[in-house]
């Protein structure tokens, strides 16, 4: 598995071989608040490089997390349907969003330190 | 742009690791724990809100009458010791702002939004009626739920609901914006401090503007700026049971005439069988009525998406559909509140 990079919209992704999972960095939750409700894509469903998967109620304000490369949903974490707010407690662990099959490897991301002054 | 106010809290908030947002000019805290975990210390014991951004006018009982004149609402003739929420009328029936009055025997305490402070102490100028400025000399503390009576009748006494009361440093009211029972308090700037020790003493938590929105919101309770304005009546905003004035009174023709022909925009509350938050200018129809949403979030203890929406007109069906970023939700309008 690679390191974990950053998108400057401010998503996670971690490369596995062919496979990417995604979600939203720490600094996004809590700029976010209190995340109620989680708009999840189908499996199967194919996107490309910037287009919104997943959208995120919070009780501030509304937010999409965008696809850091081309890519096919092959898993969804449904524990987010019942507790959103497994992306407030552990944004980077327990509160992925989907894991998907790389259709075009984009490895652009920031490593986390370039991530965090990008947010500082 | 001038700098952002602070009140004499400033500091405390962010000892207590607040998340500070800019609110009608003024630096608030937004929450510190976490909108939902506030809005449940309410709903479940009880929390404090610091609203000391809300404008707070002393006005001379003689000139009740002159007062009267520039409201919806009968503060004349009620006790002396009663608290009114009430709403000043513009010449169109409109809404200038709605307020808070505390009625003692010498003096009345007028409490305003902090974004319309300048325009009724404008509007107070124009009609001759005197007031002195309190905000800055002093706090008001709202400590509000299920608990807070219980909790706070250990640091003064508690006055019957909708009832003021002065007693020692405090200056209260058994009011409050959560639909929750409890008190707001005013009190010197010195001593705001040691009141907020004795309530986190008794186990009442910090709560932030965040928290102060949803509860106000399940509460079915109008915020100005969305759900009253310039341009929204009280009539238009479902708030017919403030209009108690008998006498004459600014505006008074326009909501007489909207009272009678029903002619006039409406507000209504709604929920969505849906996974999105319809929000503020969200764009609905119903029967054919075109409706804007002024308000909107989740509903922390039903769990689905409320708010409230102004309708050009009165819509005869209950079936609302929202245009939320280009999708079509389907919604319902109730009549009834949303927490029975």
């Amino acid at each position: 598995m690679s390191e974990t990079k950053y998108l400057e919209t401010h998503e996670w992704y971690i490369v596995d071989g062919d496979n990417v999972t995604v979600g939203i960095s720490d600094y996004a939750q809590g700029e976010l608040g209190d995340i109620v409700f989680v708009t999840l894509p189908e499996v199967g469903q194919e996107f490309n490089k910037g287009d919104a998967i997943v959208e995120v109620e919070a009780t501030k304000t509304v937010a999409e997390a965008y696809a850091p490369m081309n890519c096919v949903i092959t898993e969804v974490n449904s524990n987010l349907e019942t507790e959103p707010e497994l992306i407030n407690n552990d944004p980077v662990g327990e509160g992925w969003m989907v894991k998907a099959e790389i259709k075009e490897m984009d490895d652009s991301g920031m490593s986390y330190q370039q991530y965090e002054s990008f947010i500082s | 742009m001038s700098e952002s106010k602070t009140t004499s809290l400033y500091d405390f908030h962010l000892s207590k690791n607040a998340k500070v947002i800019d609110f009608a000019g003024w630096s608030m805290p937004f929450s510190y724990d976490g909108t939902l975990k506030e809005h449940h210390y309410v709903r479940e014991s009880a929390g404090y809100f610091d609203v000391s951004h809300m404008g707070r006018l002393r006005l001379n009982y003689s000139q009740i009458e002159e007062i009267n004149y520039l409201i919806c609402s009968d503060l004349k003739n009620i006790s002396n010791t009663k608290a009114l929420y009430s709403i000043f009328t513009s010449e169109d029936g409109t809404a200038i702002d709605d307020v808070i009055f505390w009625k003692f025997e010498d003096d009345l305490i007028l409490i305003c939004n902090a974004s319309n402070t300048n325009k009724i102490k404008t509007h107070l100028d124009i009609h001759s009626i005197n007031y002195e400025d309190l905000t800055m000399n002093t706090d008001l503390i709202a400590v509000q739920g299920k608990n807070a009576i219980d909790i706070v009748s250990n640091i003064m006494s508690v006055p019957n609901k909708f009832s003021t009361s002065k007693e020692g440093k405090y200056v209260y009211a058994r009011t409050g914006y959560t639909g929750e029972d409890g008190l707001e308090v005013m009190v010197d700037i010195n001593d705001t401090l040691g009141f907020i020790s004795e309530l986190e003493a008794k186990g009442v938590k910090p709560c932030g503007l965040g928290s102060r929105d949803t509860l106000r919101l399940e509460a079915s309770l109008p915020l100005y700026g969305f759900e009253l304005t310039d341009d929204i009546s009280p009539i238009e905003a479902g708030l017919k049971w403030t209009v108690t004035n008998k006498d004459e009174y600014l505006g008074k023709d326009v909501i007489d005439h909207q009272i009678e022909s029903k002619e006039h925009k409406h507000l209504k509350r709604f929920k969505l069988n849906a996974k999105q938050i319809a929000r503020t200018g969200t764009i609905c129809v119903s029967d054919g009525v075109e409706g804007i949403v002024t308000s909107g979030n989740i509903s922390p203890i039903l769990g689905y998406p409320i708010g409230f929406v102004l309708f050009k007109s009165n819509p005869a069906d209950d079936l609302v559909e929202f245009d939320i970023r280009g999708n079509l939700i389907e919604g319902n309008l109730l009549y009834k509140r949303f927490l029975s």
